[in-house]
């Protein structure tokens, strides 16, 4: 039929609108080519020097999990960057719609085009990865600090990460343009603007339900990992971790429900002038993209201060234990923050992917309320009233996200510290590291700056007049 | 032309507007000379491509000319900066747009409210009185908790009209209001504007091609090629499609 005769580029096509799909991707790959590179390097050293390959292979297993949350995150920002573009796009898709198209055809289309850039970009992500990997390892050796054994270039294993992530461009560019099957012919003809998407609301109810159990399941797991810390049970810290992992599915099925919500209470603290308010209701305006476009960055701080204060809570309690020499306390500092240093590392590219999603979904869905902007001009919106309620809008969208991230890591880190350890010390101990927290804080507060800028400043300039016309 | 009797709301004094250029220059407006008066219903008339609507750009604020004067309630327009002409725009101007009309995000009462809260005024007891006595009126008090998305066009265009109305500014401009209703909503929309200017003494500017819509005004203005071509009172519908016809012909 007439599938095989449409082009990939039939709906999306601008580099800027699929540029997120392949920079996400670039970025997981070159993460996975980073990794599973020094995984490979660290095996090749072992083998040939003390014939010990352990540090390699837990690397090797390490870097699958974090690979794969990295993997998820950048699904949750592509299915929400193809989602935003679908969005301003709906009257393209209706005129395609009365052209004859059929919906499944031009959902296909956006799903090839997000996965043919996505593999591009994991590819491009890989390769890059691994030369800079190779690279370092090259000054390393030259420099001494490696012994000059024999190194691969990479591992073969890279294969998989690389497959994965096409995949998930693939599925995520799928889940992502569910909303042309909504686009009507007639809306071409009513230059309608795309009505409103009805949830389903029996699904709704189930993923509530379900969302809720894992999570009051989730809590109390936790608690009992911090009584069988308290108790010196070994049991402790499988619970923290099954805890941990059945109440954050929780929250990443309940999502929807409760971030739009958070955003909506953080948006009453910006004030209820008129910027403000239109600032806080299109924060929620749809509350599957507030979810999706701060999902990934509740994930990457949770992350972060879930390590940095896990470390942080470890530390107070070896501070407090007697009997150690002054040797020992300072050596157990060392180890613990260079533990610290690199699991953070590792993880933060969470934090990077979904700030690059971030940053985008402000661009796209401020170019999409051109009109709306050009109205608000027309009735005496100042150029910084203008300005501000974009700002006002990425913080309370990024602002809520950190906040969130950084309470929920505070919870994890130190509950799973205490499964740990919690026999040692009185009572429960909550691990507060300052210096990330700051960091974290002040680097929010720039990403709230960066993705507010550039959509501000094109706001800014857009002229009245292109609210006066329906075609302009 | 002569300035007339009352001091004119708007005027325009040999007014040019270019857009491009060089050879691609395209001369919007051309030499416009013309006062607007308070109190009366004003249609601006003119075909496609003729700089009606840069006229009602200039005259609103929203477009600065090339040369030439624009006075609004006694401001110069043309000698002002962006934000001064925000300032004035929200405080003395009225807007009703064919469509796109309402912020999507705002309930119905909302929008009509938010021209004071942009303009930094309280609403008193007597503003909100006024507010809801223009939304009954316009049949719309049952509606005003409602989302634009959740409202006809209709009863959006007259939310719309309630907003421009409310303030109670210099002048409504009206930029063919009633391009996208059916003929019985634009009737409404219409009346409603013939009943602003003759209770309330609102003076508005309206710009239509649908002779229709202009016979509701005292006074039609027409404009070609960036100029202005006719000044006529209140004509029927029939006369004022032959103007326009004869205006196509002519041109042909």
């Amino acid at each position: 039929m007439s599938t095989a005769g449409v082009r990939r580029g039939l709906v999306l096509g601008s580099p800027r609108e699929l540029g997120t799909v392949g920079l996400v991707a670039g970025l997981c790959g070159a993460y996975a080519g980073v990794l599973v590179t020094a995984s490979s390097l660290l095996t090749a050293m072992a083998t040939q020097t003390d014939g010990q390959t352990s540090a390699g292979l837990m690397l090797a297993v390490v870097s699958t999990v974090f690979i794969l949350i990295a993997v998820y995150v950048s699904a949750v920002v592509i299915v929400n960057a193809v989602d935003t573009v679908v969005a301003g796009r709906l009257r393209q898709i209706a005129l395609l719609r009365l052209l004859g198209a059929r919906p499944a055809t031009l959902r296909g289309s956006v799903m090839r085009s997000a996965g043919a850039v996505g593999a591009l970009g994991a590819v491009a992500g890989a390769v890059l990865g691994v030369l800079a990997t190779d690279v370092f390892r090259i000054v390393l050796v030259h420099r001494g600090t490696l012994p000059g054994v024999t190194y691969p270039v990479t591992s073969s294993f890279l294969l998989a990460p690389v497959a994965t992530i096409s995949f998930m461009a693939l599925a995520a560019g799928w889940v992502g343009s569910r909303s042309v099957l909504r686009v009507t012919a007639a809306q071409a003809l009513t230059g309608a603007e795309g009505a409103a998407p009805a949830p389903d609301r029996s699904t709704s109810v189930v993923r509530a339900a379900f969302a809720i159990v894992l999570m009051a399941g989730g809590a109390l797991v936790l608690v009992a990992a911090a009584w069988l810390g308290e108790r010196g049970s070994l049991a402790g810290f499988l619970a923290a971790f099954v805890g941990a992992a059945t109440s954050g599915t929780g929250l990443l099925i309940g999502a929807r429900f409760v971030v739009p919500r958070l955003v909506a209470l953080a948006g009453r603290l910006l004030g209820s002038d008129p910027p403000s308010r239109v600032a806080r209701r299109n924060a929620v305006a749809d509350p599957l993209r507030t979810t999706r476009s701060t999902m990934g960055l509740v994930i990457g701080v949770t992350l972060v201060t879930t390590i940095a204060s896990g470390m942080r809570a470890l530390q107070v309690s070896v501070d407090s234990w007697t009997g150690l020499t002054a040797e020992q306390r300072a050596e157990t500092h060392t180890v613990l923050s260079t533990m610290t240093s690199i699991l953070v590392a590792i993880v933060v590219i969470s934090c990077v992917i979904s700030a690059v999603g971030f940053v985008s979904t402000m661009s796209l869905t401020v170019i999409q309320r051109r009109r709306e902007i050009g109205l608000l001009r027309a009735l005496g919106f100042t150029g910084a009233q203008v300005r501000s309620m974009v700002t006002k809008e990425s913080a309370a969208l990024a602002g809520t996200a950190v906040a969130f991230g950084l309470a929920l890591g505070l919870g994890y880190g130190s509950v799973g510290a205490q499964s740990l350890v919690g026999f040692q010390t009185d009572g429960f101990v909550w691990g507060l590291p300052w210096a990330v927290l700051g960091t974290v804080a002040v680097v929010g507060l720039l990403l709230v700056l960066v993705a507010a800028a550039p959509p501000a400043r094109r706001a800014v300039a857009i002229a009245p007049v292109q609210a006066l016309h329906v075609d302009r | 032309m002569t300035p007339s009797q009352p001091h004119p709301v708007l005027s325009f004094r040999d007014v040019h507007r270019v857009y491009g250029e060089g050879s691609g220059a395209v001369r919007a407006l051309d030499g416009v000379t013309v006062d607007v008066e308070p109190s009366r219903f004003t249609a601006v008339m003119g075909p496609s491509g003729s700089g009606k609507s840069t006229f009602m750009n200039l005259a609103a604020g929203l477009d600065d000319p090339t040369s030439g004067e624009v006075w609004l309630a006694g401001q110069p327009l043309h000698a002002m900066d962006e934000d001064r002409r925000t300032r004035l725009r929200r405080d003395h101007v009225g807007f009703v747009f064919q469509a796109f009309n309402l912020v999507p995000t705002l309930t119905a009462r909302e929008n009509v409210v938010l021209p004071f809260e942009l303009a930094g005024r309280r609403l008193t007891a007597d503003d909100r009185a006024r507010i809801d006595g223009l939304l009954e009126s316009l049949g719309l008090l049952a509606r005003a908790g409602h989302r634009p998305a959740a409202l006809s066009g209709g009863q959006q265009q007259r939310v719309a009209i309630a907003r421009a109305l409310a303030i109670g500014p210099h002048v409504v401009i009206a930029d063919e209001p009633t391009g996208n209703l059916d003929t019985r909503s634009s009737r409404e929309v219409l009346s409603l504007m013939r009943t602003a200017a003759d209770e309330y003494r609102q003076t508005i500017l309206m710009v239509t091609h649908d002779p229709v819509a202009a016979s509701y005004a005292d006074r039609i203005i027409v404009i070609a090629d960036g100029r202005i071509v006719g000044d006529h009172p209140g004509l029927a519908p029939a006369a004022i499609a032959d103007l326009m016809v004869s205006l196509e012909v002519g041109a042909a």
